[in-house]
């Protein structure tokens, strides 16, 4: 009987893996829908209304347009235009007289017009939530955000396509912002509640619609055949929220992603798998932006300069970017980064020296351990930024001081640094269009920017030098300003210590044959450049 | 039905506990969740309204009243109500656990079958090290062994989502796992126990096949503690699913608990945990109720 | 013989979880007052059960390897090198490095401190708390029994991972937290037997002969009723930290539970999750590690649960 039993047993299970491993081996085959493109993002994004975001830009860039756009031609950054299609500045530098690209009509089927621009610009004045600092340089922009007014006095509409905006300051830099995804032209006419929640009301005059978003599971992009601008090769977008980077990697070399970020895998794996099988696959960008190390100037003790020049001298930055980024970085030494306009190849850095560091803090009188801070960390940071905090903590032991990495979620994270609060943490900041006034404004061009920013720095007459540099007509004088301005904020008074600029890497599936990252190499691209294979 | 009116008891204490719990924690999550540029009046303004000014006791009773409704509130984080974010996680931990399930009795009955009939011999051994096997290795082992070997290496199945059925085949093996392991040893012990029984003799005497008395007398005495068991693995198979959907990002009910933490989302955690709660306590119910089904000696006392 | 014993034990529990209030087969046997010390029973047990005994001595090393961490390793817990990140195993490193260039032996007798203490730790103290609360409901009974009881079964009634998680949100991180979240958890299952246990031996003779006498409640409970208990309760014991091994080094997986940069052994699988291709030994070691420990408590609970259950002594 045993031997019957454990025969039919047997017999059963051998049965079930033939079956099993039959269906799996047929089922292995199968085409992908021609013109798709699968990619993937370790969170997924709070709004698809860029007025509400500094991060969340992939759907501004694809479904909706802005005057001008910053692409890369031959290796350079240019400002190109793409809804304006004719500009004029007056010859002091306050008005601009713009025409618009004629026939551009929304997803809708309602016709572009200046007067859809000028609702732009108020509602991000309105909303005043993020991004409000461009809309702001216009005449009349502070009245909108306050309320006492409801249309924006410097912007005046000719007729439907053309339009001119007074400035209260001549800006060198006021078309490049306007290529930023904040100044995305929205369409004032089917303007609704769902705005940034429901695909449906993401009316745009971009090259993409947004059929379907499932929260945290993924969303989809489908061409827009309106569109005024060339076919593109990508009829259909799919980005799917894979939390765990380790899953990206093996879904990407298994053929389910066509696209992949090498932002979010550690270094060893893209030297040891990427670099070697997927070499001819590499698309390599870099980012025009700069990793520091910010220090808070109202904590006790990083108050003291000599503290903060002690830090930049304990820090091993060279290691760190031959370890943790295959050397595929460039040290920093500034705030204007490599790649930028008015970038300082000569400006000195800090050197490697933890007994110079040593004693200058015992020259400040400090003992061994006594000075402590806490070093916040973003839980959705990559695994080598992760790195690079843990060996800061580590370096700066090593000199005396006691730097504990705390871990806090995205949320909670933004909200302790937005209230000027947190210590000292790593940041990093990419340019959002191809100015310097975009990296020293936003942290050293007033007392709030620099308090919400939690670096607190203090010195009020460098901060309305910086606030008044873009101002500056001559590009050689702005250049100088921005130079000298930069040599005393770091160089002199170390309220940062920077850090690195980093490549960023992405490697293509089988099916692509082509991919031009954005150029300042976000994770956010535009999908107009992929181009598949036939 | 005592025992139903108590279930509803602890289910109603559970809530009050876990609402109490999660907010006991500082800070408010309004302004958690506004960020960087939230200014104070935006902040008060939905505090009101979501009624987080409200004392606690009637903050209690509204969520209470919404509850029964089907309404449980609004993710923090994900800006959907929660009951719609928990419907379709729901399906997705549901099949993931219905496989997992079917995938420990085949197995670990099958496993404890093979290796009872061929009592201490290499068979034996070999299946009962199995078994061993699946108590120790901790969920996340096995899933990822899984994944890189048949995922990644092989390229039999998808490594991760939902998309087709074959998504499911890694998960339910990495889930099951543990289970099989279990069922598996109880499998054995009660075969070999019912076959040594006096009774067993007596029918065999009586002319029965050996596979009659086999498949008629013990099986049906085994099926008594497997179903049992089965019903109680149900705590189990919810937390194993914790892990198991986060390895192959599979958007169930586990995975999003595991999101709502990391963004302090308070009513997503609320409703994942809670939901899953009631299914444990529903579980036990028709585990008990089963139990005095099968069980006549029960039955008698009852 | 030992089937029998098996699926009685088996079996047992799972009656017990089911009706808890049920006769109990182990104990109702114990105190038919064979008084075997427990030095005997142990040594009876290493003599029959080779297997339990090993487990045992596996287990002692791991706690001994815990205790002299610092003394085991030239390294420190978090000293990074980068320069010599993810080194397979070697002259300098036995397990090689990990991703931040740490000692991966280092790390897993550092780690050793959090799986293996957070696993008997808060285990010992669930017992001690979940069977001095069990006895008192089953003795009191009446009010005392029902706010117990409802107690436990609440905290029974969630799934043990998203207790875990609860738990540790309120509380917030850090190890200490961890310790809380597992005593808090597990205290339940101890309570439910302790009580059925002492609803039986409530009844008996001697007890009732020392309430006829008038000795207090509180002597009989300390001098009677818990130490009777005793023989089930090191089995729940062993059967229950590898349980808590396991939903620590879960937590930690997850990222719930001990941060980087510090040691614990599902930490360290989840961060060496990525260079299965490169670096396999960063999550297998651990692995086997946390293996290791919870087929050692299996093990040896097998053990004792033969020496304790006194049928076989009959046998």
């Amino acid at each position: 009987m045993n031997k019957r039993i454990q025969k039919k047993g047997i017999c059963l299970i051998l049965v079930l893996a033939a079956l099993l491993t039959g269906i799996l081996l047929a089922a292995t085959a199968g085409a992908e829908e021609a013109g798709l493109l699968r990619t993937a993002v370790t969170y997924d994004i709070t709004t698809m209304d860029v007025a509400k975001t500094t991060e969340d830009y992939m759907i501004p860039m694809n479904v909706f347009d802005r005057l001008f756009e910053t692409r890369m031609e031959d290796g350079t950054a240019k400002l190109v235009p793409s809804l304006c299609t004719e500009y004029k500045v007056s010859e002091d530098g306050l008005t601009y007289d713009f025409t618009l690209r004629e026939g551009v009509v929304f997803s809708n089927g309602n016709p572009l017009t200046a007067s859809d621009v000028q609702y732009s610009f108020e509602r991000l004045l309105v909303l005043a939530n993020q991004n409000t600092d461009i809309p702001l340089e216009v005449v009349g922009g502070q009245d909108v955000m306050d309320k006492k007014a409801e249309t924006l006095s410097g912007f005046s509409v000719t007729d439907d396509t053309h339009f001119s905006v007074t400035l209260k300051a001549p800006n060198a830099g006021f078309l490049a912002e306007l290529s930023s995804p904040a100044m995305s032209i929205v369409d004032q006419e089917s303007m609704s509640d769902g705005f940034g929640v429901d695909p449906a009301a993401m009316i745009g005059t971009g090259p993409y619609l947004v059929t379907e978003r499932i929260t945290n599971d993924h969303y989809t992009l489908v061409y827009n055949d309106k569109y005024w601008g060339a076919e593109p090769s990508v009829k259909k977008l799919v980005v799917r929220v894979i939390s765990d980077a380790n899953t990206q990697n093996l879904m990407f070399q298994n053929g389910e992603l066509d696209l992949i970020d090498l932002d979010k895998q550690d270094s060893a794996i893209v030297q040891s798998q990427y670099k070697t099988v997927y070499a001819d696959r590499i698309v390599s960008v870099r980012k025009v932006g700069l990793t520091f190390l910010a220090l808070n100037e109202s904590n006790e003790y990083l108050k003291d300069v000599r503290v903060r020049k002690a830090i930049g001298m304990a820090l091993d930055v060279d290691t760190m970017i031959a370890a943790l980024y295959n050397g595929d970085a460039t040290r920093e030494n500034g705030i204007i980064p490599t790649g930028a306009w008015a970038h300082n190849d000569s400006l000195e850095g800090f050197a490697y020296d933890p007994e110079g560091a040593k004693s200058l803090l015992k020259e400040a009188g400090y003992e061994d351990g006594q000075i402590s801070f806490e070093l916040s960390m973003d839980s959705t940071a990559t695994g080598s930024i992760q790195l690079v905090y843990q060996s800061i903590s580590q370096l700066l032991d090593k000199v005396g001081i006691k730097a504990t990495v705390k871990s806090y979620d995205h949320a909670a994270y933004l909200d302790l640094r937005g209230s000027g609060k947190m210590d000292a943490f790593i940041a990093r900041w990419l340019l959002d269009y191809n100015d310097p006034a975009n990296i020293m404004l936003t942290f050293f061009g007033s007392a709030d920017n620099t308090l919400h920013r939690s670096l607190n720095y203090p010195d009020a007459e460098i901060i309305a030098r910086v606030a008044a540099a873009p101002a500056i007509v001559d590009d050689s004088q702005r250049m100088a300003e921005y130079q000298a301005l930069e040599k005393k904020i770091i160089g002199e008074d170390a309220a940062w210590i920077p850090l690195f600029e980093d490549m960023h890497l992405y490697c293509l599936g089988s099916r692509v044959a082509s991919f031009t990252p954005q150029w300042a190499g976000f994770s956010d691209f535009y999908v107009t450049d992929v181009v598949l294979k036939d | 039905m005592k025992r139903i009116v108590q279930a509803l008891l602890v289910l109603l204490l559970v809530s009050l506990m876990l609402f109490v719990m999660l907010r006991i924690v500082p800070g408010n999550p309004v302004a958690v969740l506004m960020g960087e540029h939230a200014n104070q009046a935006t902040i008060d303004r939905l505090t009101a309204e979501l009624g987080l000014d409200q004392p606690i006791h009637v903050q209690f009773f509204r969520y209470l009243s919404g509850a029964v409704r089907g309404d449980f509130g609004t993710s923090y984080s994900l800006g959907k109500p929660v009951s719609e974010l928990m419907g379709t996680a729901f399906v997705n931990t549901l099949l993931l656990s219905l496989a997992a399930a079917l995938f420990a009795w085949i197995t670990g009955g099958l496993c404890g079958l093979l290796a009872a009939i061929r009592k201490n011999s290499i068979p034996d051994r070999l299946f009962m090290g199995f078994s061993l096997l699946g108590i120790s290795m901790p969920v996340f082992m096995v899933a990822m062994i899984l994944q890189y070997v048949f995922a990644y290496w092989l390229h039999w199945v998808p490594i991760s989502g939902t998309a087709d059925w074959r998504s499911f085949i890694l998960p339910a093996v990495a889930l099951g796992w543990n289970s099989a392991g279990s069922i598996a040893r109880l499998v054995r012990s009660a075969l070999l126990d019912t076959l040594e029984e006096d009774y067993i003799d007596t029918a065999r005497a009586k002319g029965l096949g050996k596979s009659g008395v086999l498949f008629r007398h013990a099986l049906r005495n085994t099926m008594l503690p497997t179903v049992t068991m089965m019903a109680l693995q149900l705590s189990a198979l919810l937390s194993g699913a914790v892990i198991t959907e986060t390895v192959f990002s599979i958007n169930g009910i586990g995975r999003l608990a595991v999101q709502a933490i990391t963004a302090r989302d308070i009513p997503l955690l609320q409703g994942t945990v809670l939901f899953s709660t009631a299914i444990v306590i529903f579980g036990n119910l028709v585990a008990d109720f089963l139990y005095t089904v099968l069980d006549p000696r029960t039955r008698k006392e009852a | 013989m030992l089937r029998k014993k098996e699926k009685q034990i088996v079996s047992d529990f799972e009656h017990r979880k089911a009706d808890p209030a049920g006769p109990s087969e182990i104990s109702e046997a114990y105190d038919l007052g064979e008084a075997e010390t427990f030095g005997k029973l142990m040594l009876r047990m290493f003599r029959e059960n080779k297997l339990s005994a090993v487990s045992l001595l596996v287990i002692l090393l791991m706690i001994l390897c815990t205790i002299l961490a610092p003394v085991l390793t030239p390294y420190g817990e978090t000293d990074m090198d980068l320069l010599n990140r993810l080194q397979p195993p070697s002259g300098d490193h036995w397990l090689g490095t990990d991703e931040g260039g740490r000692d991966v032996l280092t790390r897993l007798l550092y780690g050793s401190r959090v799986s293996l203490m957070v696993g008997i730790v808060p285990t010992l103290l669930s017992m001690v708390l979940g069977a001095l609360l069990g006895v008192m409901a089953g003795y009191f009974g009446k009010w005392t029994d029902t706010v117990i009881m409802r107690l436990a079964d609440i905290v029974l009634a969630f799934p043990s991972m998203l207790l875990a998680m609860v738990i540790m949100y309120t509380l917030g991180g850090g190890l200490f937290n961890v310790f809380l979240t597992l005593t808090l958890m597990n205290w339940g299952s101890v309570a439910r037997i302790a009580r059925s246990e002492t609803l039986r031996l409530k009844k008996s003779e001697f007890v009732e002969a020392a309430r006829s006498i008038g000795v207090s409640k509180w002597k009989i409970i300390f001098r009677h009723i818990l130490p009777n208990c005793l023989p089930t309760l090191i089995v729940l014991f062993t059967l229950n930290v590898p349980a808590a091994i396991l939903t620590e080094s879960s937590l930690s997986f997850l990222g719930l539970g001990i941060q980087p940069p510090g040691a614990s052994w599902g930490l360290m699988v989840n961060m060496g999750r990525q260079f299965l291709y490169n670096a396999p030994w960063l999550s297998f070691v651990p692995s086997a590690a946390i293996m290791v420990a919870v087929l050692s408590f299996n093990f040896l609970g097998d053990g004792l649960r033969d020496v304790l259950d006194p049928r076989l002594r009959k046998q």
